[in-house]
């Protein structure tokens, strides 16, 4: 069993995104993704990617659970946003800092935050793009909020390498997600962390599911760890039910 | 599908690396899929380019058939001293190609020295490839902006933006027809992208293979998973890069 954590969907409205999706889940026997608006959503439209994701996640409750977006300038906007988003059954905060306009450090984050520490959501964080969205800034936000779960997005790709395995280690509250970065580096973040902080990823549309589980099924992994990529910590992460 | 990989690396003593005999360098490649590759220096991206370009030229001297060589120069060396190296690469090694790693080998586009380098690799008749992608020093853009002026020049872009930059990478193809890009390291669905909107004509194939293990058959896999069509997955994977530096593979 297949569990991706990062899809994104755009022209949520029309319905052969998410057919295009659901096609590859079912061609490469992916049996749950995590989805999160994308581009405009992600950046102005919050409302009203929300709430299609909502409806999608009903309309598909075996093969999709749904990120919300709410980009922190909009401020108390941003929290109504995101409460009501998890009212409306998304599970958890998906941060695009190049898309959104913000660096992960700073402080108009905090409100989001603390709902989804009040609430138990984890965030997803697009990461790898200077100067918003480096492991390093992460880990400081995983700090900041220890209680909270993060997942370091792409794992930092491309050109942050270095420093995911080390970022990982200052937090034990972040998680990292494999697609798009090469295999040398996740096999980085399995010795340096062991195997229940990394979580397979599509990076649908930026990758794609073919090439990103013949990336984890090439590292040749033991069994059990390869479970533990490809599945049960996602599980254990969003807290999806068998 | 024969396929000539347009981006590769001689494994050295740099970023957790060891050198391979190039025999069994050369086996692996085939193995993976591969009827030729172009080959840059890896260690010698971090300094004393001429001792690299030394090493890389006699580990190829029996497999010319198979691996097309590239030197490396530093333009912060002085551009006297760029151009003498590439032309003794060109006359004494039998070099085919200057690869130059920005970001690397720590020098700006803009420094002076590029630009009178640049063109003598034109007049060299050598492609240059370089790593792209990466601020401050390897944007799509920056090396577009250079292009430019050397127009003569062919000039790939060695990751077609490596993700951030893709559509910069685009534009830069689209407007300057002496830029190349090489779907190295750019993601699946960004290369569609690319394959999509670029002159087939001047796409082609790599893997940064010999960097890091298994990059090659990732990367074909890769570009078959694209909607692209054959005849287009043909062109990128070895007609284009044959008509550039042609392989007697």
């Amino acid at each position: 069993m297949i569990i991706d954590s990062a899809v994104c969907l755009a022209g949520m409205a029309d319905s052969a995104p998410t057919k295009a999706w659901l096609d590859q889940m079912a061609r490469h026997a992916i049996t749950h993704a995590v989805v999160a608006p994308a581009d405009g959503y992600a950046a102005v439209y919050n409302e009203e990617g929300n709430a299609l994701l909502a409806r999608l996640v009903r309309r598909y409750p075996k093969q999709l659970s749904g990120l919300a977006v709410a980009n922190p300038w909009l401020g108390t906007k941003a929290v109504g946003l995101l409460e009501k988003a998890f009212d409306d059954g998304l599970m958890g905060l998906f941060l695009c800092p190049p898309r959104q306009g913000f660096r992960l450090t700073e402080s108009i984050v905090d409100p989001l935050l603390e709902v989804c520490c009040r609430r138990h959501k984890p965030v997803y964080a697009h990461t790898g793009t200077p100067i918003c969205s480096e492991p390093f800034q992460l880990a400081e936000l995983a700090r900041r909020f220890p209680e909270v779960t993060f997942i370091m997005g792409h794992a930092a790709y491309p050109d942050f390498w270095y420093d995911v395995a080390g970022a990982l280690q200052q937090a034990p509250n972040l998680l990292v997600e494999t697609s798009c970065q090469v295999a040398a580096i996740i096999q980085q973040a399995l010795d340096a962390v062991g195997p229940e902080r990394v979580l397979f990823g599509s990076g649908w549309p930026r990758s794609k599911p073919g090439v990103e589980i013949l990336k984890i099924r090439s590292m040749g992994l033991a069994d059990d760890i390869f479970e533990k990529v490809m599945h049960t910590n996602a599980a254990n992460c969003w807290g999806l039910k068998p | 599908m024969k396929i000539i990989d347009a981006h590769t690396h001689l494994p050295g003593w740099s970023f957790g690396s060891r050198p391979r005999p190039i025999r069994e360098l050369r086996r692996a490649f085939e193995d993976e899929g591969l009827a030729g590759a172009w080959l840059f220096t890896t260690d010698g991206l971090l300094g004393e380019p001429a001792r690299n370009n030394d090493i890389l030229a006699e580990a190829v001297a029996e497999h010319r058939d198979f691996f097309a060589p590239f030197c490396t120069v530093n333009p912060l060396d002085g551009t006297d001293a760029a151009i003498r190296e590439l032309d003794r690469c060109k006359s004494k090694l039998g070099m085919r190609g200057l690869k130059l790693h920005p970001w690397v080998q720590a020098f700006s586009m803009m420094h002076p020295a590029v630009e009178p380098v640049l063109a003598h690799a034109g007049n060299l008749g050598f492609p240059v490839i370089f790593h792209d992608g990466t601020p401050p020093y390897t944007s799509s853009l920056q090396i577009a902006a250079l292009a430019e002026k050397a127009p003569q020049t062919t000039i790939i872009l060695g990751h077609a933006g490596l993700d951030d930059l893709y559509e910069d990478a685009i534009l830069a193809c689209r407007r300057h027809p002496n830029i190349y890009l090489c779907l190295c390291s750019t993601s699946g669905g960004y290369s569609e992208q690319i394959i999509r909107h670029c002159p087939v004509e001047r796409l082609l194939f790599g893997s940064d293979g010999g960097f890091m293990p298994n990059l090659i058959k990732l990367a074909i896999a890769k570009l078959h998973e694209t909607d692209a069509p054959a005849s287009v997955l043909r062109k990128i994977f070895y007609d284009n890069p044959q008509r550039l530096l042609p392989l007697p593979a």
